[in-house]
């Protein structure tokens, strides 16, 4: 018997393949199973949320601190503001609004669980007129009738928990991203519903659509006086504020709403407090 | 997008530092194996009768460790399936570099021949899987040696 040496054979045991060809693959591949993940996900929780009773969102929302309003003119108008949009805009039964109102300087108005929609001092006193008031209002509001605040908690708590489970223990929390970027198709598509919603309702409530826009006109200037809005959308929660504008706009044309009309103007007793209150707030 | 910068970061010097070590190592490997083609490593645990021999236990052993871009790798297999190619040349490097380790003491006790050459793999993640991913791979033999030999050679 002879024993004798021979050279171990190169790529046999290794599989000749680049290790940037690989990335690509597993990555391309990794990236279109978790969107197409969260799509479904994200889907699924938008048909299963608006199940959950309102009564049980209005008990999770009451474990908020809201603010106290004080009895002021400005609370007072808007509550006649709200009261008027919300009678054009047929909310189901049981779903009713509660408005807040708060003096902070943030440019900005949101609706929450449990009907609650918060407007801040620091976004009121930039809106021109209330045909622009009754546009933000509706908006709100239209997130409230569409069940918005219910469903986005259901499917980030979703999601989120389906990421974890899947990627966190792999070392994979980075490609989350991906799925946090999906998520927020959802959002943009919930914005421009009740952008649409909202508009109707304006329209309903003056006849004519002029002066909705203008909200976004205020938004878009303070965006770029403060540096932010402009990007890329698929990053944003919200559509680019151009593109709201022109889809108002095309939804105007289409359904053949007058654009011109009776601007209403904010009463002067409103801007003035409003003004004096941001001068105390400034100091 | 701190996060994103970081990963890309370590990806970038996980793959350069660690494509450089794998195609040194390589080289060295093959480098070494040529010079050690005069002493077979026989995996039979019957060695030859024709000749008087002594016998003696030789080892090798290696740790190797992944980079953060074969793991990143590896992860991404983990959820997708198929061959995890970026530990197979791991896995490779390690098992050549032991016996190397195996044929070198061998050789330096004046050795014919190692019989019975084994492997044994482990990975040294105890307790720790996602911090270290490093792997050992130990090999050993029966180095024979002809009973009139001196006392070894040289490395």
């Amino acid at each position: 018997m002879k024993f004798e040496h021979r050279d171990i054979p190169e790529g046999i045991n290794v599989t000749n393949v680049h290790p940037l060809r690989e990335l690509a693959v597993l990555l391309c591949g990794a990236v279109v199973l978790i969107v197409a993940g969260v799509y479904v996900l994200g889907l699924s929780a938008g048909f299963m949320a608006p199940c959950i009773p309102f009564e049980m969102e209005r008990k999770l929302a009451s474990s908020f601190p809201v603010e106290q309003g004080s009895d002021g003119e400005v609370e007072a108008y808007l509550q006649q503001v709200t009261d008027r949009v919300v009678n054009v805009m047929a909310l189901p039964d049981g779903i009713d609004i509660t408005l807040h109102y708060s003096q902070g300087n943030t440019v900005n108005a949101f609706a929450t669980l449990g009907g609650n929609v918060i407007v801040f001092r620091g976004l009121l006193e930039k809106l021109p007129n209330e045909n622009a008031l009754a546009m933000l209002l509706a908006h709100e509001i239209a997130h409230v009738k569409h069940r918005d605040p219910i469903v986005s908690l259901t499917r980030g708590v979703t999601i989120s928990s389906a990421l974890g489970l899947i990627l966190g223990w792999r070392d994979l929390d980075l490609m989350g991203e991906a799925g946090v970027y999906t998520l927020l198709h959802f959002s943009r598509t919930m914005e421009q519903e009740a952008d649409k919603e909202a508009l109707q309702a304006v329209y309903r409530l003056y006849g004519h659509t002029r002066g909705a826009t203008d909200l976004f006109d205020t938004i878009s200037a303070w965006h770029k006086a403060s540096g932010a809005g402009d990007g890329i959308e698929f990053m944003q929660s919200h559509p680019l504020d151009q593109n709201r504008i022109e889809s108002l706009n095309t939804l105007t044309t289409s359904n053949n709403w007058p654009e011109v009309g009776q601007i209403t103007p904010l009463p002067r007793s409103v801007i003035e407090e409003l003004k004096g209150l941001g001068k105390e707030t400034s100091l | 997008m701190t996060n994103l910068i970081i990963f890309l970061v370590l990806m970038t010097l996980g793959y350069l530092a660690g494509q450089m070590a794998e195609r040194k190592h390589y080289k060295s490997i093959i480098q070494r194996e040529k010079r050690f083609s005069g002493l077979p490593i026989i995996a039979s645990r019957f060695p030859p009768t024709d000749k008087l021999f002594n016998q003696c236990l030789v080892t090798g052993n290696t740790v190797i460790s992944v980079d953060y871009f074969k793991r990143f790798i590896a992860a991404l297999r983990n959820l997708l399936g198929g061959r995890v190619t970026s530990y197979e040349s791991l896995l490779d490097r390690a098992r050549r570099e032991s016996l190397l380790r195996m044929q070198a003491q061998a050789y330096a006790m004046g050795a014919e021949y190692v019989f019975n050459v084994k492997y044994e793999t482990a990975s040294i993640s105890k307790g720790r899987k996602n911090a270290i991913g490093s792997v050992e791979v130990l090999a050993y033999g029966t180095a024979l040696i002809a009973s009139d030999s001196g006392t070894g050679r040289e490395i």
